[in-house]
């Protein structure tokens, strides 16, 4: 990447550093920002009423650094709403308090928005650290991975997170689009802004290393580790992520109604919502056509349910015509009562929908038979086929008006680099490297991620014992993004073939990176010996 | 694909600042930078403390300093995380034999066989205590499982054709012998064993048609 050496000026970037009794750790993930090479910097530290850290951010002397002091335990998310509110940059980055940036972390970021892309968000890649906590309060590096490497991938964004905060950074302005951090949330709350980001901009991936994040081995103390292990808090939290949108109008994704027919709102109809709730993840409104009657039997808990009241003695089609017309999104689904719903149940057939070439084109739910019949179809051709053809069943008419309906194929589904990343991590699990080499090789040259895939089918094929291939494999990794796994890799294939000149490169190279300026070493000596006497921001 | 099971990737990968820390005192070692290696050998200790190629290291570096006491307990050391580790016995083989133990080098080399057939540092260590001790029950066995799993290894096809001559068994010492020349033509040691060879055959063959008859007591 050519980077501007000029970097005196450019836009403001506020760094938001959460922290809560971590205050050994805060030194360095505080220093590691004022030491970027990047220095239009706003830096606001916000202790969420942990024990006093004023000591050590006045000790900086900088006066692009702040403390928000507070002495209430809010959360993360207020933390950062609090931060947002004095947030004055063009753009936002977010660290731990345990974290580290390396020093081009906000140069990169800043280069790849302001001049590579038109994205409004990018982020880069973090190694993963994993550490020992020794007793004296330093962290002993065992080992630097960089476990997710992968390009911007807005369906599974919706599905999950691929993104790291603190690899992430934005325009602020964005923020008046998706809204304030989710305070009610006490789990998962990056991935709720990142997936609210995606409705309004791409992601631009920037395949650098530019920072590390820790995970101590054995027990880890994160709270937001340790809120994970209370599955049912997680999973009502997932599901608050996924049925909250930000508001319209999206730039980037366009909505879906759900028309949910039912006779009435029996247990078996209850059922089929409930489930419906826990198993969709792009965004939607549910519409239920039903007699008045069923109204006041309502879960009104449930997020974006829209009730049609109608005549008990409609039919289903009458139903649907009936809350078609106050349907405004782009996508419509025909669900009826009963039908089997699961994992990825109505997003396989929208994906095919979304990414179809042609025109006029539905596509049938997974699960979708004669009797039970489930599509999505575009609401203008639904429109169509019901002014056209009023008199027809809603399957009949759409065929009738020319709309070709039928189940997707394998390769219109979604999630098939998931898939085959499952499946390879599989084979490894299983011990069959060669298989997983193969997978992996074929997602390399099919399913974008090239360089990240192929740093796993390397050592793959090393496990595999095919020693060549994995040779030229990592070679070709570490002359584009070397990392310590590669390095190290490649340093073992030339130690085998008695190249030790070179394997010592390599190693040398592996060893400077774990153990280098940056390593996550802190030393007691450090802070004590910071003037304790400067004056609180 | 479900995020309740909320870990994408759980493997941790806990050794990996020690492997690099091993590989390159290894690396050091074999290009004979003793200080260096050692250097990275101790600094792999206090990561992986309970892992044994570090002490197999040190123990290496002690036997090229002659230091054969120091290398005796790094090796033992190596022994006590791992009970299988096939490195420290080996060492732990040559250590006993530069000592002049071979009973214990034999013992030693023995486990280590027992452990990896393949091992070419313990069954040449074998032999070369078994020619020491003049005892040859066990060897000739784990050099024919050897060459079973490489046919061709000229080093190990010497020493077997030797216990062959030993043990009397001309023919087939002679074959081996043949086998061997054709893949090193200029092998000296193996010239010269093979007419010792055929000279035994022949006067074997002049005394009695048995051939065991006659090897009975050589």
């Amino acid at each position: 990447m050519t980077k501007n050496n000029d970097t005196k000026a450019g836009p403001v970037v506020s760094v938001m550093i959460p922290t809560f009794n971590r205050p050994q750790y805060l030194y360095h993930a505080v220093a590691s920002v004022l030491r970027q090479s990047y220095r239009p910097l706003q830096v606001i530290v916000i202790n969420d009423g942990g024990v006093d850290v004023g000591d050590i951010v006045s000790s900086f002397r900088d006066p692009r650094l702040m403390l928000i002091d507070r002495r209430e335990n809010r959360g993360k998310a207020y933390s950062l709403n609090e931060a947002l509110a004095r947030a004055e940059g063009k753009y936002v980055a977010y660290l731990d308090d345990d974290d580290i940036y390396y020093p081009n972390h906000i140069e990169t970021l800043v280069h790849a928005l302001e001049s590579e892309t038109d994205c409004q968000v990018a982020y880069s890649d973090f190694y993963k650290t994993y550490c020992r906590e020794l007793s004296d309060g330093s962290r002993q590096v065992l080992s630097k991975v960089v476990e997710v490497s992968r390009d911007f991938d807005r369906f599974f964004m919706l599905h999950f997170n691929h993104v790291l905060h603190v690899c992430l950074m934005h325009r602020r302005d964005l923020i008046e689009r998706t809204g304030p951090y989710n305070e009610q949330l006490n789990v998962l709350i990056d991935w709720d802004m990142t997936r609210r980001l995606v409705f309004f901009s791409n992601f631009y991936h920037v395949r650098e290393i530019t920072g590390e994040y820790y995970h101590p081995m054995g027990e880890c103390d994160r709270i937001s580790v340790q809120r994970r292990k209370d599955k049912q808090n997680y999973l009502r939290n997932v599901l608050t992520i996924r049925t909250t949108c930000p508001p319209k109008p999206w730039e980037k994704i366009q909505d879906m109604s759900i028309i949910f027919v039912a006779d009435r709102l029996n247990k078996q109809a209850g059922e089929t919502i409930r489930s419906l709730w826990q198993h969709t993840f792009v965004p939607y409104k549910l519409y239920l056509p039903m007699p008045e009657s069923d109204f006041h039997r309502l879960n009104t808990d449930m997020p974006n349910l829209i009730f049609e009241p109608v005549d008990p003695h409609s039919s289903q089609d009458q139903r649907i015509d009936a809350v078609l017309e106050r349907c405004e999104d782009e996508y419509i689904a025909i669900v009826p009562d009963g039908f089997p719903i699961e994992n990825v149940w109505i997003e396989g057939a929208l994906y095919a929908l979304i990414n179809s070439p042609l025109d006029h084109q539905g596509f049938e739910l997974k699960g979708s038979t004669d009797s039970l019949w489930a599509a999505v179809v575009k609401k203008e051709d639904l429109r169509h086929a019901r002014k056209t053809y009023p008199h027809l069943p809603v399957r009949e008419s759409l065929k009738a008006a020319g709309v070709a309906l039928r189940h997707p194929e394998f390769k219109e589904m979604p999630f098939q680099f998931d898939n085959l990343l499952h499946q390879a991590q599989s084979a490894e699990k299983d011990g069959n490297w060669s298989e997983a080499a193969r997978i992996f090789e074929s997602i390399a040259d099919h399913y974008q991620n090239e360089v990240w895939m192929t740093r796993l089918a390397a050592k793959a094929f090393f496990h595999a014992g095919e020693r060549e291939r994995a040779a030229e494999l990592s070679r070709k990794v570490n002359q584009q993004w070397p990392t310590v796994d590669t390095l190290l890799l490649e340093a073992k294939l030339k130690r085998q073939a008695k190249d030790f000149n070179s394997a010592l490169k390599l190693l040398t190279s592996a060893e400077q990176i774990l153990s280098g300026p940056d390593a996550l070493a802190y030393h007691h000596t450090n802070l004590s010996t910071q003037d304790s006497a400067c004056k609180r921001i | 694909m479900d995020v309740t099971l909320n870990d994408a990737n759980p493997q941790h990968d806990s050794t990996q600042h020690y492997e690099v820390l091993q590989e390159l005192g290894d690396c050091y070692n074999t290009m004979g930078n003793y200080p260096l290696a050692q250097e990275y050998y101790e600094k792999a200790v206090t990561l992986a403390p309970d892992e044994p190629g570090p002490y197999v290291g040190l123990g290496v570096i002690a036997l090229q300093k002659n230091s054969l006491d120091d290398a005796e307990t790094a090796f033992r050391v190596a022994c006590r995380l791992d009970h299988h580790c096939i490195k420290a016995y080996a060492g732990l083989g040559i250590t006993a034999q530069q000592k002049t133990d071979y009973k214990r080098a034999f013992d030693m080399y023995l486990k280590c066989l027992d452990l990896d057939s393949d091992n070419l540092i313990a069954l040449l260590g074998l032999f070369q205590a078994s020619c020491e001790m003049g005892s040859f029950a066990d060897i000739t066995h784990y050099l024919e499982v050897y060459l079973d799993m490489h046919p061709g290894d000229t080093s190990v096809m010497f020493p077997l054709a030797s216990l062959y001559m030993k043990d009397g068994r001309f023919e087939k010492s002679k074959q081996v012998l043949l086998d061997l020349l054709t893949l090193d033509e200029n092998h000296k040691d193996a010239i010269d064993l093979l007419e010792e060879v055929e000279h035994s055959l022949a006067q074997t063959k002049q005394n009695s048609p048995k051939e065991k008859k006659c090897v009975s007591g050589s």
